[in-house]
């Protein structure tokens, strides 16, 4: 079973991992604004902002290899833009695409490089509300273990069948394994939450030893404002 | 359908950033004064189970698999309101660990993925499902919930992309929400099965009297919520606005595409084109997974 694939990096110890978690939110929030308003015909600009998601890279010690097949989720979408091409202009479509995987580049750098509680402990401090934050933590937290239930129950009806039933069948077939696995779902939060009820649990979760705003955080903040600042003015 | 970043102009993407902030927070000031404490594990739970759900995957014909997306049925089990706080925590998480969808798309996913599928999904089944309760009804009112859901939901997502001017809006509208009249078959029959499954085996789970009841006023709120931001985009997507961000977002192009010179036979055969290109990329990424798995 192996769904370590999730946040497999946000554990290093680069400089962009050291950061505060709000940094991260709002430089990367700031950077892709910054993308998102670069004109179609300003190449010195895409590639200023290329060279920056490259530093960037460099600096998150991330394998590029993971980089690049993260990259395989926006697939559609370009081909999906790339009908449309014809009518909108290459250019056009040439700068829609590379603005968008600036933009995932940017996204992967965020979550790679921040562990999900610090995350979310960011997100808290925003002023995100309590139940969603919460609910994210639970999502998190059992995520893997209904992960793995979904993998060995899929495993189990791949071994019992041979060949390919028709589609009704399959569809009959894999509504009642979701069945069970809501079933389970809704019997294990139960079962979680007498256990925690039983353990003190009084609504929030404490979090250990949060990482502490320093001087590093204003250097990059002002750093990334200032590119972004810099390449709007620039136009 | 997630959104990457990149496709919707930063007026657009903004606009529905502030729209569903707002519908989350009013959704959780809602739940914490309906729902009891019991059901904040079971939403956090319910939202791994959806993420389990859809690695769930079975083959299509044409070597495309189908899952659920599960808007409709957490809306029918937990209530719509918990139900879309839940489908909102699932979206930021696919973004957040799988980057399906975008940062600054959040809203916008969060809105079609979460929102227009929960309340959606919930009104065409109270409509359908009727009082009595009988096992067929129940299929009936699941699979239209699942159904239209899915069909509306690409319609939003549709107009979002053609507003943004990422594709022709005709296009976008013929070809987005007709591929899912297809596709929404499954979600359809789907939800449906799981409805049928768990009438059987545990009818109790089935019984919303409970947590979450939506009253009238939630009622006009969800309609307000879904129709504002039609309004909104229409008036984002094609007027100058003059506000202070101005200069940032005059320069993210925010024109939209001339779609004046399509009709009739061009119409038919760029949606049909486009279609096949999105049938050919779900291929492609399906085959992609197929053979990166162990």
């Amino acid at each position: 079973m192996r769904h370590n694939f999730i946040d497999r990096y946000s554990s290093l110890d680069s400089p962009l991992h050291t950061l505060e978690s709000r940094t991260k939110l709002l430089a990367f929030a700031i950077l892709i604004v910054g993308v998102l308003s670069i004109p179609t015909d300003a190449e010195a600009i895409f590639f200023s902002y290329l060279f920056a998601a490259a530093v960037l890279m460099g600096i998150s010690q991330i394998p590029l290899g993971y980089i690049m097949k993260r990259m395989v989720v926006l697939l559609p979408f370009i081909m999906l833009a790339a009908v449309a091409a014809p009518w909108k202009g290459y250019a056009g479509f040439g700068a829609l695409a590379v603005r968008a995987v600036l933009c995932l580049i940017l996204l992967i750098l965020l979550t790679n490089t921040t562990r999900f509680a610090e995350l979310l402990c960011g997100l808290r401090r925003f002023g995100f509300p309590q139940i969603v934050v919460i609910n994210l933590g639970f999502l998190y937290r059992y995520l893997f273990v209904l992960m793995e239930e979904a993998m060995r129950m899929k495993q189990a009806r791949d071994c019992r069948r041979v060949g390919r039933a028709p589609l009704t069948e399959e569809l009959r077939i894999l509504s009642s394994m979701l069945g069970t696995l809501l079933i389970r779902s809704f019997e294990r939060a139960e079962r979680m939450h007498s256990a925690m009820l039983s353990r003190g649990y009084s609504g929030d979760f404490p979090v250990v030893a949060p990482r502490r705003f320093s001087w590093h955080d204003i250097v990059f903040l002002a750093g990334t404002s200032a590119f972004v600042g810099a390449t709007i003015w620039a136009r | 359908m997630h959104i990457p970043d990149g496709f919707l102009t930063t007026r657009v993407a903004l606009s529905l950033d502030v729209i569903s902030a707002a519908g989350i927070l009013f959704a959780a000031r809602r739940a914490r004064i309906d729902l009891s404490d019991r059901i904040i594990p079971l939403m956090g739970v319910l939202g791994a189970f959806v993420f389990a759900a859809q690695m769930l995957n079975f083959p299509v014909a044409g070597g495309t698999s189908g899952h659920l997306i599960g808007g409709s049925l957490l809306a029918i089990l937990l209530g719509p309101m918990a139900g879309f706080l839940t489908m909102a925590t699932v979206v930021i998480a696919q973004a957040l660990f799988l980057q399906d969808g975008g940062l600054i798309a959040l809203g916008a996913n969060i809105f079609n993925i979460g929102a227009i599928t929960c309340f959606s999904g919930y009104a065409v089944f109270r409509l359908f499902k009727g009082k009595s309760g009988r096992d067929n009804r129940l299929a009936v009112a699941g699979f239209l919930a699942g159904w239209f859901s899915s069909v509306i939901s690409s319609a939003f997502c549709a107009l979002q992309l053609g507003l943004s001017g990422a594709v022709p809006l005709q296009i976008g509208l013929a070809a987005i929400p007709g591929y899912h009249m297809i596709v929404g078959v499954i979600e359809g029959a789907l939800t449906a099965g799981v409805l049928g499954f768990l009438s059987r085996v545990r009818p109790d789970l089935l019984d919303t009297n409970g947590a979450g009841r939506f009253r009238g006023a939630d009622w006009a709120g969800a309609l307000v919520f879904i129709g504002m931001p039609a309004v909104i985009l229409v008036l984002a997507g094609s007027s100058s606005l003059p506000d202070p961000m101005e200069k940032l977002l005059i320069a993210s192009q925010s024109h939209v595409a001339e779609e004046s010179a399509l009709s009739g036979i061009d119409f038919l055969i760029s949606g049909t084109i486009f279609t096949l290109v999105i049938v050919t990329g779900f291929l492609l990424a399906f085959i992609w997974r197929r053979r990166s798995r162990p």
